[in-house]
């Protein structure tokens, strides 16, 4: 018994002792070229990330983006590298890049140590708040040399935004109810960057804080919560009116929600709402179009 | 000189007592029935024998050593023994199954030698069982089964065999047979064989002793003439029947109420 | 009759052609991936100011991913040898005794806390679900000799009751999560070799050392596994110190399925089928079944993680997917035609 437990232990040993010496070898990189100044070759791993790159004019730049890349439409021709949540890592170093832009995760230390490999660089930020939307584009816009277009991007964000608050009336906020998934019925919480956009179109998360960021409801929650105006962003497949309309036949069952009696029951196209970036004013716009139509007109 | 020896055992299972203050010895070479009713603690005897079991109090000296001082390794190769139960494994064949008794003697990688095979090939031969060596042991019947596990016990080549109830499947023929097998290893081989056994006829015929247990703490020990006696069975077992002597050898007949010659009880 | 008998020589020869077969396994899925890579230009000199692309991904994405596999599956296929062997149970797997649950809830809790370190022992993520799964196989086992020495049952229900108490746990924490974390949590659950292939080096070699110092081990009381099969009672007279082989044979077990998991999640069905795969085709001997299922295990997890990153490539499947498809069908068939040669029961 105790010769099979000697034996383990030296083949442990060993390894232990080949992890030490590998170690040392592997964390040099073959060779170190000078990286040039500002990047040529960029990948960006999240579709709210690649928004900013276009809006900084760096398209040409752009070697590789994730699946759900869509917008501006040439973003969906630029190289797949994978999905946010799954990277494809062999085509992120196959496409060569000497910066990666990516969102906060768990295992992005790993991933820059091994991009260090090849000499590119891992640039990370977290975009969950509105405010720190603005502190990511400073960053990328500082990787990336192009300081001045991104003070530029933040600038533009804010007046827009603040033109918008200025058109807004003072008085009651109109209470709002964001439903991302009907059936159980799943709303957003105020812990969301899209209260944030309800709230700078002038209307307020008719749900209050919850433990959940998007908390399940019940029908007797939303009776009480009582909202004005129901906004759901669309889903992919259907057409827009078609959409619109099974909603406004499935809310119907709710008669005595405000939204409902009053037939204020929107979808919405998913594209500015679904992701915090550059769109984020046409976002808002057209959260405010839902709440005050009145007032702001689709051709404004 | 006595391989086994008991003094003073006592062992309860939770709140009732089964052995009280048994004290005996087996000689070394003998061959010892261990007889009584359903109950009365002969399968539990047989467990304290191989450690499968821990005494409450008293004393088991295994060869001349407290068995407690045994490791499971060393015991094996002191003690086999013959189960009457079979659990259900994964699909051993007949010869696969001796050879695991083996264990004990394997080298260090955990392998069998020659000897070892050519003393799994000696038990099957002894046991009548090398026919389906290759069989599985799903496939044979369970008179065959427990030839297998004799076998098994032949060798793991062990100086003590315990064995409960050895011959409770076997057809007349197998059941000579196998306590022909125990004689001759008795007599050959020199073992010392220990069987739990129903069938007292038998026991008195091959066996030198017997050790005879009763459903309260009580029990006799002796040769077979003295114990298992007309007032003896009577008392123990709650049973008349028709007595009689084959050569000097106890016989005895147990006949209930409705059987053919009820009136043949001689007790 | 004793031609049937296993061998040194027989073992040694399988174990060897097993081992072939998983180097051309290993050597041929490598050279598949979504990116084309040709071995002349890895091996091609490395000049001073240009990155051999090839090199790179080959030697240090492709290689440490399919070398991971190779691991992991090892010490699934194992471990599951070694938990049917002692809860004489052939629906029992790795993780039967709170092993998943435990890994787990260590993994939600280091989402949840959103912790990143760069320490050389692995990704938060990694340590947190190792810590957890020893500490609830602790648990479970502290539980299960609660109820009586070698208490097989006992094991069995504190490893159900403790897996169905920490999910719980896990499904409250995943609800209140953010949606992030959410997603990160899914991921890990559904079993997942991407990100392990990142992890440091000195992570990877210490799990391919921890496994195969495993396996060395459990291989070396394969003996005593066998006679635990035929009954406590029969193995203890029959030389086998029960308590001993039963720590040994579960801490060992426990250790490198702990192992596996924190850096894989939990991929399902390799401790599974793969030991009654083998099994099936080589018997229940397991100075063979040891280290031939992991051999095999081995094999059957860098297939399916393949498969999982070209199928539906860009994108990569979860490998846990794979297995599941993958290895239902083939089970099925291995069971139809040697079903004959094995009897599960005695009677």
């Amino acid at each position: 018994m105790n010769r099979w437990l000697v034996l383990s232990l030296a083949i442990l040993c060993i390894i232990i002792i080949a992890v030490i010496v590998f170690s040392e070898n592997s964390n040099q990189s073959p060779n170190t070229p000078n990286i040039s100044d500002s990047p040529d070759r960029i990948v960006s791993m999240a579709p709210n990330l690649t928004e900013i790159l276009f809006a900084l004019g760096l398209e040409e730049k752009i070697v590789g983006v994730t699946t759900y890349s869509d917008y501006p439409p040439a973003a969906a021709e630029k190289p797949k590298m994978g999905t946010f949540w799954q990277p494809n890592i062999e085509a992120v170093v196959a496409a060569e890049p000497d910066m990666v832009i990516t969102l906060t995760f768990q295992q992005q230390k790993n991933l820059a140590k091994r991009l260090k490999r090849i000499n590119c660089d891992v640039l990370t930020v977290g975009i969950e708040k509105v405010s720190e939307l603005f502190s990511a584009i400073e960053s990328i816009g500082t990787a990336t040399k192009t300081k001045i277009k991104a003070d530029a991007l933040v600038l533009d964000i804010k007046n827009k935004i603040n033109d918008f608050s200025a058109k807004l009336p003072a008085g009651d906020k109109i209470r709002v109810l964001w439903v991302i998934q009907k059936e159980p019925l799943r709303v957003a919480g105020t812990d969301t960057f899209v209260n944030e956009l309800i709230t700078l179109a002038g209307g307020r998360n008719a749900i209050g804080n919850t433990i959940h960021q998007y908390p399940p409801i019940g029908t007797e929650e939303l009776y009480s919560c009582a909202p004005d105006v129901i906004i759901e962003p669309a889903e992919e497949e259907q057409p827009l009116h078609i959409q619109q309309e099974n909603a406004l036949k499935y809310w119907s069952k709710f008669k005595n929600v405000p939204a409902v009696k009053k037939e204020r029951i929107y979808v919405i196209d998913p594209g500015p709402v679904s992701r915090l970036g550059p769109r984020m004013p046409d976002a808002v716009r057209s959260i405010a179009e839902c709440l005050r139509p009145e007032l702001f007109k689709k051709n404004d | 000189m006595s391989i086994i020896e008991i003094n003073n055992l006592s062992f309860a299972y939770e709140k009732s007592t089964v052995l009280s203050d048994l004290s005996f010895k087996v000689r070394q070479g003998s061959f010892l029935a261990i007889a009584g009713p359903n109950g009365a603690g002969k399968s539990t005897l047989l467990n304290l024998l191989c450690a499968v079991l821990k005494l409450d109090s008293g004393l088991i000296n295994i060869d001349k050593q407290p068995i407690e001082s045994y490791s499971t390794e060393a015991l094996a190769k002191k003690i086999a023994v013959v189960r009457q139960e079979f659990v259900p494994v994964f699909g051993f064949n007949v010869i696969e199954m001796v050879l695991m008794a083996r264990t004990p003697y394997y080298g260090r990688m955990g392998f069998q030698t020659k000897t070892d095979t050519q003393i799994v090939k000696n038990a099957l031969k002894a046991t009548d069982t090398e026919e389906f060596a290759s069989r599985q042991l799903s496939q044979i019947s369970g008179g065959e089964r427990q030839r297998v596990f004799i076998a098994r016990a032949l060798a793991q080549d062990t100086p003590i065999l315990l064995l409960d109830e050895p011959t409770s499947f076997l057809d007349l023929r197998h059941q000579v047979r196998v306590y022909d097998l125990l004689k001759k290893m008795q007599l050959e081989k020199g073992k010392t064989i220990v069987a739990i056994t129903h069938d007292i006829n038998l026991a008195a015929q091959y066996c030198d002793e017997v050790l005879l247990l009763s459903q309260d703490t009580d029990y006799h020990t002796g040769p077979a003439a003295d114990v298992l006696s007309p007032e003896n069975l009577e008392k123990v077992f709650s049973v008349k029947g028709f007595y009689g002597l084959v050569g000097k050898e106890n016989f005895f007949l147990p006949l209930g109420k409705f059987a053919k010659d009820s009136s043949e009880k001689t007790s | 009759m004793t031609k049937e008998l296993l061998t040194p020589k027989k073992l040694g020869t399988r174990i060897v052609s097993t081992l072939l077969v998983l180097m051309l396994t290993m050597f041929l899925c490598s050279m598949i991936g979504t990116e084309d890579v040709s071995l002349n230009a890895v091996f091609a000199e490395q000049t001073a100011d240009k990155i051999n692309i090839d090199y790179e991904i080959f030697v240090h994405i492709r290689l440490p991913r399919i070398i991971l596999a190779a691991a992991i599956g090892a010490a699934l296929a194992c471990s599951g040898v070694i938990l049917q062997a002692l809860l004489r149970n052939p629906l029992a797997d790795p993780y039967i005794l709170g092993i998943s649950s435990g890994a787990g809830l260590g993994a939600v809790i280091a989402i949840l806390a959103g912790l990143s370190w760069d320490l050389w022992w692995g990704s938060p993520i990694a340590v947190f679900a190792f810590a957890g799964a020893l500490a609830t196989v602790w648990l479970v086992w502290g539980i299960g000799t609660l109820t009586g020495r070698s208490h097989i049952t006992g094991l069995l229900l504190a490893g159900v009751v403790v897996n169905a108490f920490f999910s719980a746990v896990i499904m409250f924490l995943t609800s209140i999560a953010r949606s992030k974390q959410i997603q990160m949590t899914i991921f890990w659950l559904m079993g997942n070799l991407n990100m392990a292939a990142m992890e440091n080096y000195n992570v990877i070699w210490i799990t391919i050392g921890t496994v195969v110092a495993g396996v060395i081990v459990l291989f070396y009381i394969g003996p005593q596994l066998n006679l635990l099969s035929l009954g406590t009672e029969d193995a203890r007279t029959m030389g086998v110190n029960i308590a001993r082989i039963q720590l040994i044979a579960f801490a060992v077990a426990a250790l490198i399925t702990a192992v596996a998991v924190s850096l894989s999640g939990l991929i399902g069905f390799v401790g599974l089928i793969v030991p009654h795969g083998v099994r099936l085709v080589f018997g229940p001997d397991h100075r063979q079944l040891i280290p031939i299922s992991a051999i095999t295990g081995a094999i059957f997890l860098v297939i399916a993680d393949t498969l999982a990153r070209i199928v539906v490539a860009p994108a990569q499947l979860p490998v846990g997917v794979i297995t599941a498809l993958v290895g239902g069908p083939f089970f099925l068939f291995l069971l139809v035609k040697y079903t004959r040669k094995v009897s599960w029961t005695g009677k």
